[in-house]
């Protein structure tokens, strides 16, 4: 235990000391991980808040109406409602009488002059679905339109193409996102590794001196390793605060320009944690990788 | 006593007495195809003094390296202590050198530390949480005479004296087996003579010794065991013997 404790505590002491005695090197390291974890956190700050703008759209579309014929019993509609309430897809279904929908419709004049012409009410009753997955409505047409109980001449009304497209960009915008993240990521560890290659380098001595004496391969390793994570959760720090200022600005000029974008406080906490643990992961890893070479003796 | 028996093995067999370094049929090339070793064969006893002696390029430090190994022979089998180190795994390479106290012709102390720390550094790093740390170092420099240069900077030190804290550094955690590679190689005679006589100082404490050197009139004038290598062989191998057999004129 004393000598953990004293393995941990040289460990510290020398990657403090390495950080202050190589700071320009160690600022430089921290900046550029900075930059990058700032790259990083905006382009994920970016896709949640368009995909969050996208998704309010997609819960507008995922509605679908199912037209019920004139003939079809109460029961039988009770029935088909019930059964849609217990499908797990399903978030929640309304039912909306003839004389609903003839309300409804007579808000556009119109309709309401056509309506009186004709002195009856012509408007089927429906049952209105939210489903949670925008994938999932054409299953529900398909259901609606093997059911008896729907009407025979126009069963649903959804919008398949707008949903489909929505959709499209949903997958894109995701996948881009990924993409331009794992590639930072790699760029970041490239660059610590350099970084770090440079504070070995200036250490090659004690390096040489550490193994000769017999010390183990991870007791050299340790202060490097905990020296990249110093940076790496540095560099978190510093790139979430611009990243955060940065997305209060982006709110603020969207809200003005009526944009429906909410400020996502419980998003912004995870991306502070995300750029702290890939700070830390990308500082431990290109120490890791950078000490290693140095290590062969 | 010990130096003579290493050149009988059926002595050392009979006085139950087992090298503490073996070389046996050791050759090392190196990728270059450059051949450094062949076939070595070297019995060490606990307790002796060797002078490793050649010109540069014979092999000297080659055979240092693979003793440490910080190389590994092409073939044949080297025992340190009893065991086998050709084919020692790497997670074990820290408990090999611990054995060994090593110094070289550049000092290689760190110009940041204090002479104490320098020394301490050695233990700091092997043995962390290392008890009355300060004492130990203390008692090595006043081994090595430099009990009054504690808190002075390797700058601020003569070559001797710097090799002299690189001693401490070796010494403090207390090596069974003490190589110097070239030691005297950058110091003065009279310097020179003084590190000389310190290696046999620790040797007579009962620590092995194993110094190669081109340094001539150091070897003559101590008369310990002398291994001559030239061309990657053991040429010579003498109980008492001379840097060169009467009548050579080089190595």
């Amino acid at each position: 235990m004393r000598r953990i404790l004293a393995a941990l505590w040289f460990s510290i002491k020398s990657a403090g000391q390495n950080f202050r005695r190589n700071l320009g090197v160690s600022l430089a390291g921290v900046f550029t991980m900075g930059l990058i974890l700032f790259l990083v956190g905006g382009a994920l700050l970016f896709t949640h808040s368009v995909n969050s703008i996208l998704q309010a759209q997609q819960a507008n579309a995922s509605k679908i109406k199912i037209y019920l014929s004139d003939s079809a019993s109460l029961a039988s509609i009770a029935d088909f409602q019930t059964r849609l309430q217990h499908d797990p897809r399903v978030i929640s279904v309304s039912f909306e009488s003839k004389d609903q929908a003839a309300k409804e419709a007579s808000q556009d004049p119109d309709i309401q002059q056509a309506l009186s012409t004709l002195g009856s009410n012509p408007l089927p009753a429906s049952l209105n679905l939210n489903i949670k997955q925008l994938t999932d409505l054409a299953r529900f047409d398909q259901m609606a339109k093997s059911t008896p109980i729907a009407d025979k001449t126009t069963a649903t009304d959804y919008n398949p193409d707008v949903i489909n497209k929505l959709h499209t960009v949903i997958n894109i915008i995701e996948v881009v996102g990924g993409v331009i993240a794992l590639i930072l990521f790699v760029i970041s560890l490239v660059i610590i590794m350099n970084t770090i290659r440079t504070a070995v380098y200036a250490r090659r001595t004690e390096i040489e001196i550490m193994k000769l004496v017999g010390a183990t391969d991870w007791f050299v390793r340790w202060p490097f390793i905990l020296e990249g994570i110093i940076g790496g959760v540095l560099a978190a720090v510093f790139s979430g605060g611009v990243v955060f200022a940065g997305y209060h600005v982006f709110v603020q000029a969207a809200q003005r320009s009526l944009l429906s974008l909410p400020f996502d406080g419980s998003y912004t906490v995870t991306l502070l944690i995300l750029l702290v643990v890939g700070g830390v992961c990308v500082g431990a890893l290109g120490s890791y990788m950078g000490v290693r070479r140095f290590l062969s003796v | 006593m010990s130096v003579a028996v290493a050149e009988r093995p059926e002595v050392a067999m009979q006085l139950n007495l087992r090298p503490v370094i073996s070389f046996h049929g050791v050759s090392k090339v190196y990728p270059t195809g450059t051949v450094a070793l062949r076939d070595v064969e070297l019995a060490v006893l606990q307790g002796d003094f060797c002078f490793l002696v050649g010109a540069s390029g014979a092999g000297k430090s080659t055979l240092v390296r693979l003793l440490i190994r910080e190389e590994v022979a092409s073939t044949g089998r080297i025992f340190v202590d009893g065991q086998e180190i050709t084919r020692m795994a790497r997670r074990r390479l820290p408990k090999l050198r611990r054995k060994f106290g090593i110094v070289f012709q550049d000092y290689k102390l760190l110009s940041k530390r204090t002479v104490a720390q320098n020394v301490a550094f050695a233990l700091q790093v092997t043995r962390p949480g290392q008890r009355h740390l300060r004492e130990k170092v203390e008692e090595v420099l006043w081994i090595v005479g430099l009990e009054d240069k504690v808190d002075k900077y390797p700058d601020e030190l003569s070559g001797g004296e710097q090799q002299r804290v690189a001693i401490a550094r070796a010494l403090v955690h207390r090596p069974r087996i003490f190589v110097a590679d070239e030691p005297t190689g950058n110091l003065d005679p009279d310097t020179s003579w003084g590190i000389v006589q310190l290696l046999l100082q620790i040797n007579h404490r009962g620590t092995t010794v194993l110094m190669a050197t081109h340094n001539r009139e150091v070897v003559d004038l101590v008369r310990r065991r002398v291994i001559a290598i030239e061309g990657g062989r053991v040429i010579r191998d003498e109980a008492q013997g001379s840097y060169l057999r009467p009548g050579e004129a080089t190595l």
